[in-house]
């Protein structure tokens, strides 16, 4: 007679961790840093959800108002050198925002959780090559990652997504292999592959849910990681391109007219700012509901 | 201590091996044709000229044999000649270079010098107004984008007061660079210092130093900032990696005639003997300095033991 033997965690298992899940939830509830960072995000999905209403103007068309107004009653934000309205412009700079926050971040999560999965898994030469790979391109800063990215690929805002994903592979790569390593020792996952669980059902099913934590808090950071590097990127040049209201595209166009319009650079560098801001205490709070001896 | 030389010198050795792989690759994962990309911009460039140039760049070859012309170029310190104005492009870099180590490093200082005041205090201070107030700059400092720091920089102390130039090389060009991207680095350095001195000032001996009369700045200099800044220069060689990719930013918002100026203006013109150029030498700045500050970490704290 065979005995079958269920990987499934069993009903107090998951009782337990229901329990801790509702600690987390109330830890961050209590957080401040949850409450504006999660506060700044939700005005900024909102935003982006809503831009055609809010927004009073087209992003893109010229001469809503004369060129380079100040911030008055009608134009809250001022207009720029063509006429265009400011306010709407970042209005609708927080959809390419959010877009490439998600983007980006969901090129550098999915591929750098695979290579972490695979190279703390499998072991042997393809974890000694995958995670050597990975400290040399830690040595180099995101920023020479992303150019040589851009200048195989060419300026585009597209481009600037990908070169941003690809820059922050190496994080997420990290902390999943760190964090693979910490579970093939826990007694589950001994027992999971004991009773002959297929590998695929071992990585998927019992190592990257209890290894997702770290991850959402890498992930959540890297939102704000990854606005600041296309932003940088655009502000260059090597990103989004005229007309588009993507705010480090603005920023730059603002560059002319500096002395006398600095209203053009001051909104959209303080939108990127409070954005950033907003994932980075997030991504504290976070942290710190997740693991609550870490906080200082 | 030996074997651990030995260890972080070959491992850079690695690094930049993988780099020049990673140079050679460069060009050929360029969608299209790279030569024909290169020279889009000109006209009057000929389908002969063009075939020449990519025989000169032994883009004719298989990759392997490109590869060990190009390393046995590199080595003689050939790194080829840029696309328009045919100058050789090490020359280029290396005129370049020093400009950038100097906004790097002096950033670098700044970073240290607010970062570890900012962190000891908050952490000597731990729950005060101060602490609250340091700890809020520093979150908000590490969201502000370094670009726009330096352009606010440039409004207030260039357009508006006046006291410092726009652009330029020499020293007084060079303040306000310096600061964009040491503030920068500095809100980060705080936290880390702060969370390390906070872990060193509830230890015993901390306390055993206070019972034994010893002055609370002694205390503080002797005991606890020694011991708490052990995390901080560790970090040095990685501090200083993120302001040389910083440098590529700030250096074109003041017009500071650095590599990473000229590896902007390379993208554009799509020249990329340069951009390969630009790589190879960043990389390898990037991991000789960070070699030399571990190197010296491990001097400093003999404790330290590396597996």
């Amino acid at each position: 007679m065979t005995q079958q033997v269920s990987t499934v965690p069993n009903s107090s298992f998951v009782a337990a961790k229901a329990r801790d899940f509702g600690r987390f939830l109330k830890r961050l509830i209590k957080s401040p840093s949850a409450k504006i960072g999660g506060g700044i995000c939700l005005v900024l999905v909102v935003t982006a959800i809503f831009a055609p209403l809010i927004a009073p103007y087209d992003p893109i068309e010229l001469g809503s108002g004369q060129a380079l107004q100040p911030p008055n009653f009608k134009f809250w934000f001022g207009t720029d050198e063509f006429g265009r309205d400011l306010f709407s412009r970042i209005v609708y700079g927080s959809r390419l925002t959010l877009y490439i926050g998600l983007i980006a971040v969901g090129i550098s999560m999915t591929v750098g959780v695979l290579v972490g999965l695979v190279a703390g898994y499998v072991g042997g030469w393809i974890e000694t090559v995958l995670m050597r790979l990975v400290d040399v391109l830690f040595s180099f800063t995101e920023t020479l990652i992303a150019l040589a990215a851009v200048a195989v690929l060419g300026p585009s805002l597209t481009n600037a997504m990908i070169a941003v994903g690809i820059s922050s592979i190496p994080f997420y790569a990290r902390i999943t292999y760190g964090a693979v390593l910490v579970e093939k020792n826990k007694e589950y996952f001994k027992a999971a592959e004991a009773v002959g669980a297929q590998h695929v059902r071992l990585l998927f099913r019992h190592i990257l849910p209890n290894i997702l934590s770290p991850i959402i808090v890498v992930a959540t950071v890297g939102v704000s990681v990854a606005v600041l590097s296309a932003s940088a990127l655009s502000f260059l040049g090597l990103g989004a391109q005229p007309p588009s209201p993507e705010w480090g595209a603005m920023l730059a166009a603002g560059r002319d007219y500096f002395k006398r319009a600095p209203w053009i650079t001051t909104f959209p560098g303080l939108a990127i700012a409070i954005t950033v801001l907003g994932f980075n205490l997030l991504g504290d709070a976070l942290r710190e509901a997740l693991d609550p001896q870490q906080r200082t | 201590m030996t074997r651990f030389i030995i260890k972080r010198i070959l491992s850079g050795i690695f690094t930049i091996w993988v780099t020049t792989v990673a140079v050679t690759l460069l060009i050929h994962l360029v969608p299209g044709d790279p030569v024909q990309i290169m020279f889009a911009q000109s006209q009057s460039t000929t389908p002969e000229q063009i075939e020449q140039i990519r025989s000169q760049l032994g883009l004719d070859r298989p990759i392997y044999e490109q590869y060990f012309m190009y390393m046995g170029r590199i080595l003689q310190g050939d790194f080829g000649t840029t696309i328009r104005g045919n100058q050789p492009v090490l020359e280029l870099l290396l005129v370049r270079l020093p400009n950038t180590l100097v906004l790097a490093l002096s950033s670098l200082l700044i970073t240290m010098v607010v970062g570890v005041t900012a962190g000891f205090f908050a952490a000597y201070k731990r729950g005060s107004w101060l602490d609250t107030t340091l700890m809020t700059s520093a979150i908000i400092g590490i969201s502000i984008p370094s670009f726009w720091l330096g352009l606010m920089l440039m409004y207030v102390f260039s357009i508006r007061l006046g006291w410092l130039p726009v652009s330029g090389t020499d020293f007084k060009n060079l303040i306000l660079p310096a600061l964009t991207l040491g503030l920068a680095n500095a809100a980060a350095v705080s936290r880390l210092t702060r969370s390390s001195m906070l872990d060193v000032l509830s230890q015993d001996y901390m306390r055993t130093a206070r019972a034994k009369g010893l002055a609370e700045t002694m205390v503080l200099s002797r005991h606890a900032l020694r011991n708490g800044l052990i995390n901080v220069v560790n970090m040095l060689g990685l501090q200083f990696t993120y302001m040389m990719g910083g440098a590529i930013v700030v250096e074109n918002v003041f017009a500071w005639n650095g590599i990473g100026r000229l590896a902007i203006q390379s993208i554009f013109q799509r020249d990329y003997p340069t951009i390969q150029g630009f790589i190879l030498i960043f990389a390898t700045v990037v991991v000789v300095v960070s070699i030399v500050l571990d190197l010296l970490y491990a001097w400093i704290d003999p404790r330290i033991t590396y597996s």
